[in-house]
């Protein structure tokens, strides 16, 4: 296989409640390559976030992982120690959080926060040589240097944003994580973000998991995408593959649901229903009790699980139909 | 932050002249004219009498005596004690002073100190069985009754053990023939003590900017050793050496009262660390530490506590006027002979001089500690030294 940076296989994660055990994240499997941009998208409460943080083994405290393996350039992250892992994060994977707006502490300047971190992982370099490279990502995502001595709330929530990007980059990962960094954001700025964010992976050669529940966005910034729903991947693909012939029900009905990027009037369909509750057991298709099509269609008894219909487009058995 | 700083010290005046005037009308307002009681004092000769009414413009209307008053504030005039007499407040106060300023600043340094390391480690290791253990000792030493709880000390260490002096600030029979005043081995450990916090202070201003961090941490170590060996020179040689004897004596009389006082004292600190680090550790910017992978005691100490640390201070400030009341109770307990002690013979005595000099000086006292405080927390939180710039 051509050099397969992130491995994900069979991960399988659960939160431990009260209420009983949420099952956030289901016999996922997909691999991101090196420079590839790879999306994933799904309805708020899939288990999107669950899977990025989990791929950082930064998961809550109530997790539990029951099944799989994370590689990160053959690396085992699984079961690594903390004190490795620390060495593996920022290094090799960075993350931009969902509501990046709280990710600066309040109290300590922007510049000496990055330069933490580019301290833990490059413990060698002189404080110049930190200056100047956090200088040239700031200048890379269209901040000023001087935005260094700043503290947080001195800057507004765009330029506190690219600099979270900028912070992301600063110790030069292979990989970068984006779970919805635009989301607090006004559409403008959003969109110079979304730029930014290409430039800069195009420009570093990195590869990037985007996370988003819009399939628009997804669709600018990928190269491939999985659609997850309540917790597994119900169809994987390449980008242009999965929107020009769109397998899946639930896949069909997001892109419905979407205005397209095209520019063509599409007539917007919004699906019916609730997502499924987490807690609740299900066997066989979990998007069923939603699916326009259960009734002619598909096999929404069959076990989930992915099937390849075309060279590297993967598609949720259920919507084979009955064999 | 200077303008900040002007501002508040602005404030600060504004406030003491308040205090002031109210605490000579509480003075004045003392059932029977407490000032008539000059009369009565026999211990007062006729003309230190006449001195003090005309000093005080007794003779006048209420107006002109505040007015009087505080000018002679300034001057530094109080007039004359009655109890000790010719002696005058400012005299008194003079001696009394540093011996509280040193029992009090060390015990809340201390006390701020510990607490604030406590609860840090109580919320990083929540749920763990130390953790209970320390948190239910906390909420008793937090509510406990103090002057009970000082009397227990005591006569645990001081009685059952026979660890530590029961009271005073000195043994007599060691000073027979010392060739120092008391005092002045105070001044010199006051002296000392602030030099040394001082130089400790500028190691890690100065050690800050060092970018490794194992760097910084030698360094650190570094400077604090010198230190120490400066410090050892110090009482070693010349006159120090011959101060050390009984400097050591004075010391040896503060373990038991600053263990005591900072048991009590701590717990609140440590309990609403504890609080606000816990919540602290819920913030988003407590994951991204944790994502740039760095070490969970620099999350722990740069991000959790250091955030963690405002409303802590903040609730601090607020307990400094407690130094007043607690200085009256811990130094009659241990018979320290320091301001506390001297408000209380003031006020029993009907000490009218003696007593408005010392309020007034205990006012400065909270007044300089709530303006340290205050310029401390604006410094550390860059939201308001920012606001207060503009
Ligand atoms: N710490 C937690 N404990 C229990 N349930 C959680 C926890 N975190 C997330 N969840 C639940 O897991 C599911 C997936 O959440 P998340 O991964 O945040 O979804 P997304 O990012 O796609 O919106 C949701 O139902 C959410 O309520
Ligand atoms: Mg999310």
């Amino acid at each position: 296989m051509p050099d397969l940076l992130l491995e994900v296989k069979n991960l399988s994660m659960h939160y431990d409640t009260l209420d009983g055990n949420v099952d956030a994240v289901k016999d996922i499997s997909f691999s991101v390559k090196s420079g590839e941009s790879f999306g994933l998208v799904g309805e708020s409460g899939c288990g999107k976030t669950s899977v990025a943080m989990t791929l950082l083994q930064l998961q809550p405290d109530n997790s539990v992982i029951t099944e799989g393996s994370i590689k990160l350039d053959g690396k085992e992250l699984i079961g690594l120690s903390e004190n490795d892992l620390r060495k593996v994060r920022w290094d090799s994977i960075s993350i931009v959080f969902q509501g990046a707006m709280n990710a600066w502490n309040p109290v300590i300047k922007i510049g000496e926060q990055i330069r933490e971190a580019m301290r833990e992982h490059y413990p060698e370099n002189s404080k110049q040589e930190n200056i100047e490279k956090i200088d040239e990502l700031f200048k890379m995502v269209g901040l000023d240097g001087s935005i260094s001595e700043r503290f947080p709330h001195e800057l507004s929530g765009g330029m506190k944003q690219r600099a979270v990007i900028a912070l992301a980059l600063s110790c030069d990962p292979k990989i970068i994580i984006a779970d919805e960094p635009t989301t607090a954001l006004d559409v403008v700025i959003q969109d110079q973000i979304l730029n930014e964010i290409k430039k800069v992976q195009d420009l570093l050669g990195l590869s990037l998991i985007y996370i988003s529940h819009d399939i628009a966005v997804i669709a600018e910034m990928t190269d491939k995408i999985a659609v997850m729903y309540a917790g597994s991947i119900v169809e994987m693909g390449p980008t242009k593959d999965i929107f020009e012939n769109p397998v899946h029900s639930y896949t069909r009905a997001l892109l419905d649901s979407t205005p397209s990027i095209r520019g063509e009037k599409r007539k917007l369909k919004s699906l019916d229903g609730e997502p499924p509750s987490l807690i609740n057991k299900i066997d066989g298709c979990s998007f069923a009790p939603r699916c326009p099509d259960r009734e002619t269609k598909c096999n929404p008894t069959e076990h989930m699980r992915l099937v390849e219909i075309a060279p590297d487009h993967f598609v949720d058995i259920c919507s084979q139909g009955k064999q | 932050m200077l303008v900040y700083t002007i501002k508040r010290f602005f404030e600060m005046v504004i406030v003491f002249f308040l205090f002031l005037v109210i605490s000579y009308l509480l003075f004045n307002a003392i059932p029977g004219n407490a000032f008539s009681s000059l009369l009565l004092n026999p211990l007062l000769p006729p003309e230190a009498y006449q001195k003090t009414i005309e000093a005080f413009g007794l003779d006048k209307p209420l107006f002109e005596r505040v007015q009087l008053y505080i000018i002679n504030f300034f001057k530094g005039d109080f007039g004359y004690s009655y109890t000790y007499y010719p002696r005058t407040p400012i005299d008194l106060i003079a001696e009394r002073l540093p011996r509280t300023l040193m029992l009090f600043s060390i015990v809340n340094v201390v006390a701020f100190y510990t607490g604030f390391l406590v609860g840090k480690i109580l919320a990083w290791r929540r749920g763990s069985k130390s953790e209970t253990w320390i948190t239910i000792g906390s909420v008793f030493s937090y509510t406990v009754f103090y002057p009970w709880f000082a009397l227990m000390m005591l006569w645990f260490f001081g009685y059952k053990m026979d660890w530590f002096p029961l009271g005073k600030f000195l043994v007599p029979e060691k000073w027979y023939d010392s060739p120092y005043a008391s005092d002045e081995i105070f001044y010199t450990l006051i002296l000392f003590t602030t030099i040394s916090s001082f130089l400790l202070f500028l190691v890690f201003i100065f050690t800050r900017n060092i970018e490794s961090l194992q760097k910084r941490r030698n360094a650190r170590l570094f400077g604090l050793i010198i230190l120490a060996s400066l410090a050892t020179m110090y009482w070693t040689n010349g006159e120090a050496a011959l101060k050390r004897f009984y400097a050591a004596d004075i010391a040896y009389h503060m373990i038991l009262p600053t263990f005591t006082v900072t048991l009590v004292a701590f717990a609140g600190t440590a309990l609403l660390t504890r609080t606000t680090m816990m919540e602290v550790l819920k913030d988003d910017y407590i994951l991204t530490a944790r994502a740039k992978g760095l070490s969970q005691k620099r999350i722990r100490d740069r991000h959790a506590a250091r955030t963690a640390l405002l409303p802590v201070v903040t609730s601090f400030i607020f307990t400094i006027i407690t130094i007043i009341d607690g200085s009256v109770l811990t130094e009659s307990i241990f018979s320290w002979p320091g301001m506390g002690q001297l408000i209380l013979e003031a006020v029993v005595q009907e000490d009218i001089p003696l007593a408005m000099a010392t309020f007034s000086f205990i006012g400065i006292l909270a007044l300089i500690a709530h303006f340290i405080a205050d310029i401390s927390y604006a410094f550390l939180d860059p939201r308001i030294r920012i606001k207060a710039e503009n």
